[in-house]
């Protein structure tokens, strides 16, 4: 039995002149794992939202075909009716949560439909989805992984034979990942339910679902499974999808004929380690260790801090951490959600103040200096791009801390630094109001505009697909002229590798590993302590060969690719 | 003197105010006031907020006032909230004694007052013991009991929810503007009072931002209740009926209502007796 059967649907958003989707006709199979894949505005989100009604019952438009989900026409239901069959949880999750404790929020869907044993369900849900435990917790208590089990749960709760999640890793370093990628799984297989994500990380894909959507335009372009799937690297890639690092690797050396003509290429490390079987590894010179000179830019001397906490004591993030930074250097933070990484960068920018210990700035301490002064010195670019948007149009957002400090020529300035992020064309436009990788860049053009020797980005790539990560990737290696020295706190270790000259690993407040890529990624243990991650070509070539370092799939090629 | 003011703003900043308003809603939810059914509080409330306004008896408000004072530290009450209770009742009789002895009072005034002053600190105490004793969702349960309406009460319940987010919002918000704004000089007088019309400005002018972002935000929020079926609960009888067969009366409402009133009983005893 199918369970969603489409047939030639169109729909068209209320004041659109293009229809979103047009002319899908689709089944999907009970018991499936479908991953949907696009590119950006394909019309992902709106084919999950017809699956659960809202489309054509809350947000109306004009609507053509007929869509059937476990049988039931979804036109002559309701939103109250499909929801116990479709569960849905959004890209921006935690404003689907609307109660206060864990319990409560999990078991809301079903008292709102009037189920006696609502509780029950709830704490069952919470069961399924690894959140035993907690039933009493307050939500705010939760890491944002947790938050995403939280979401997971509350849709769970209802029971539905259906679950549509948006992006459900976006925001999540590997471990948690990872978990919520295993609740999907055991749900899949124990629970026999259908699990679609919308989803651009092709690693998990592979490793994960059964069966790949692509849409493009508004239609569908083929359904196929997940190993044929990502087999088409062309199609892929055209629209934007890369497939895993393995296979587009094994697509390389296939162009380059090292690899036979006609072979299937690999999509996980299992199957590339039969694959690249008989390559050998050339070994490359390796790269020139970065200098550690130039003298030190910023400095924490035995810094501790601690948040309040809403019950008992105070929660300490950081005892005692000494760091240095040189100038010059380009470093990455990373560790798990809740590592500390935002609060480190904070501290550095002076928005907080250690309880004991100094951090200081060029051998300055930074409470000293005027906030005039610190800001031409360092900057930081949010995690969030919206926060950092306090006037109504890009320009004025990026002009603004040059005009009120009276920079002469602020005029020419800001056109400039449009011109170089490519806003340009956007700039009378509301920076809220613009796509994520837009925002990005909207919100990295602010951050320099002072011209900081110091840049501190959080999570510079968070919520982006990958076609717009490589593109602030550029960005990046194109503001070196700009920024001296740079941090950058991410989960993204494709960035972490091709970009970062040093890593400083951080676990609960403490620097757990600091020094060159390889001398990180050269110890596995440090991987299942903090949850990070080597890109999967690393592994890879670590599989082949352990002296292997292959960070890229260019070093990979280069490395393996000679016969 | 310098450090102590950078301290002070250090100490009233947007992470404590957030921290408190959690504290007060939710930090205190193992104490005995909030173990108490939230109907029986309503109705002592409803006593304890409306009664002193038509009693003029000195040491029957007196015996109020220690029994809400005794209530309010068994809720284990949030330092603001407290702080704001003590400002707010002191600074407005307190500016009555002053006007009192400025139009040719004397000390005479100060019983009047006194009891005046008795009343509103009781009547406050008893809304700060109901209101922020019982978490948001007991609170709400309760007045939904009385039959306010179910709109009323999870608005209640959600903006507790949602407060902590705007906060956290506000605070980057203001982060932003000092990152990148350029405050004013304060070392002279005159200086400090253009820092603090700034500073004002600021706040006014970042909620602007707030409320793009959290319209932003709650696009999906709109979307997420409609499908967790908000909607059809405020239709549907029976789940008000669920909701509300979780409260239940034990010994300890009992008990706490007997004490109050032995207490109410025998201050007016005195007071009948004085």
């Amino acid at each position: 039995m199918n369970a969603v059967e489409i047939d030639s649907l169109t729909y068209t958003y209320p004041g659109a002149s293009q229809p979103t989707l047009n002319g899908i006709s689709l089944r999907i199979e009970q018991g499936d794992f479908l991953a949907v894949v696009g590119n950006n505005g394909c019309g992902k989100s709106t084919l999950c939202k017809v699956l659960n009604g809202l489309i054509p019952h809350f947000i109306t438009g004009q609507f053509e075909g007929a869509v059937r989900v476990e049988g039931q026409d979804t036109l002559e239901s309701d939103v109250g009716a499909l929801a116990r069959k479709v569960g849905y949880v959004y890209q921006d999750f935690e404003n689907q949560i609307v109660r206060p404790t864990v319990l409560d929020d999990a078991s809301y869907a079903c008292l709102n439909y009037a189920l006696p044993d609502y509780r029950e369900r709830g704490r069952e849900a919470l069961r399924q989805c690894g959140l035993e435990g907690r039933e009493e917790e307050y939500v705010w208590q939760l890491s944002g992984g947790q938050t995403h089990l939280l979401a997971l749960a509350g849709a769970v709760s209802l029971r539905p034979d259906v679950l549509i999640l948006d992006e459900p890793i976006a925001q999540l370093d590997p471990m948690h990942a990872d978990r919520i990628y295993e609740v999907l799984r055991a749900l899949n297989e124990e629970q026999g339910k259908t699990i679609i994500v919308i989803e651009h990380h092709t690693e998990y894909i592979a490793d994960y679902c059964k069966h790949v959507l692509l849409m493009k335009d508004g239609q569908v372009q083929w359904l196929l499974p997940t190993r044929e799937a990502l087999q088409r690297v062309e199609e892929l890639e055209a629209c934007n999808i890369f497939p895993p690092q393995v296979t587009q690797a094994a697509h390389r050396l296939r162009a380059m004929g090292v690899l036979p003509a006609g072979a299937p290429l690999p999509t996980t490390v299992e199957e590339g380690k039969r694959a690249f079987a008989a390559l050998k590894l050339h070994p490359q010179g390796a790269a020139p260790a970065a200098e550690r000179a130039g003298e030190t830019a910023v400095s924490l001397k035995q810094v501790s801090l601690s948040y309040r906490s809403v019950k008992g004591e105070p929660r300490t993030i950081f005892d005692g951490l000494d760091l240095d930074i040189r100038r010059g250097e380009r470093v990455a933070l990373i560790g798990s959600n809740g590592a500390g990484k935002s609060t480190l960068m904070k501290l550095m920018v002076g928005l907080l103040k250690p309880k004991s210990g100094t951090v200081s700035l060029f051998g300055a301490n930074i409470g000293e200096k005027r906030a005039e002064d610190l800001s031409r010195q360092i900057s930081l670019v949010y995690q969030n791009p919206e926060e950092m948007f306090i006037k109504d149009s890009v320009r004025a957002d990026i002009a603004y801390a040059m005009q009120v400090r009276g920079v002469p020529d602020w005029e020419t300035r800001t056109d400039a630094l449009l011109e170089r992020f490519r806003l340009t064309g956007l700039q009378d436009r509301d920076g809220r109001l613009l796509s994520g990788g837009q925002m990005r860049r909207g919100s990295l053009a602010i951050g320099v505009a002072l011209e900081p020797g110091i840049l501190l980005l959080d999570e510079p790539t968070a919520n982006l697909d990958i076609a717009t990560r490589r593109e602030i990737l550029g960005v990046l290696e194109d503001m070196q002229d700009l920024i001296q020295t740079a941090v950058i706190a991410t989960h993204d270790m494709q960035l972490v590798c091709q970009w970062a000259q040093r890593i400083i690993v951080l676990c609960g407040g403490k620097v757990v590993a600091d020094g060159s890529r390889d001398e990180i990624f050269a110890r596995p243990e440090l991987a299942g302590q903090v949850g990070i991650r080597p890109p999967e070509i690393f592994t890879m070539a670590r599989a082949l060969n352990p002296d292997a370092r292959c960070y890229t799939i260019d070093a990979f090629t280069r490395c393996f690719g000679e016969a | 003197m310098n450090k102590l003011s950078e301290n002070l703003l250090d100490k009233f900043s947007m992470d404590f105010l957030r921290n408190q308003v959690l504290k007060n809603a939710y930090g205190n939810d193992d104490t005995v006031i909030a173990g108490l059914d939230p109907r029986v509080l309503i109705a002592w409330y409803l006593f304890f907020g409306v009664v002193p306004w038509f009693v003029q008896d000195l040491p029957f408000l007196l015996g109020c006032f220690l029994l809400v004072m005794v209530t309010t530290l068994l809720a284990r009450v949030a330092g603001l909230v407290l702080f704001l209770f003590a400002v707010g009742v002191f600074s407005q009789t307190g500016y009555l004694f002053l006007a009192t002895l400025l139009f040719g009072g004397d000390a005479s005034a100060v019983a009047p007052l006194l009891v005046l002053t008795l009343k509103v600190a009781t009547i406050s105490l008893a809304s700060v013991t109901v209101f922020s004793g019982l978490d948001p969702d007991r609170l709400s349960n309760g007045l939904m009991w009385y039959g306010c309406p179910e709109r009323l009460s999870f608005s209640i319940s959600y903006a507790y929810r949602m407060l902590p987010m705007l906060m956290e919002e506000f605070q980057n918000v203001l982060l932003s503007y000092r990152l990148r704004g350029n405050p004013p000089a304060h070392d002279t007088l005159l200086g400090k009072v253009r820092y603090l019309i700034y500073q004002v400005r600021i706040v006014v002018e970042s909620f602007y931002p707030l409320m793009l972002n959290t319209a932003k935000r709650s696009r999906t929020t709109v979307e997420a209740l409609e499908l967790r079926g908000y909607r059809y609960a405020a239709a549907d009888k029976a789940v008000k009926k669920i909701r509300l067969s979780a409260l239940k009366v034990t010994w300890n409402d009992l008990l706490f209502l007997a004490l109050s009133a032995l207490w109410t009983a025998l201050a007016a005893l005195c007071a009948a007796l004085l």
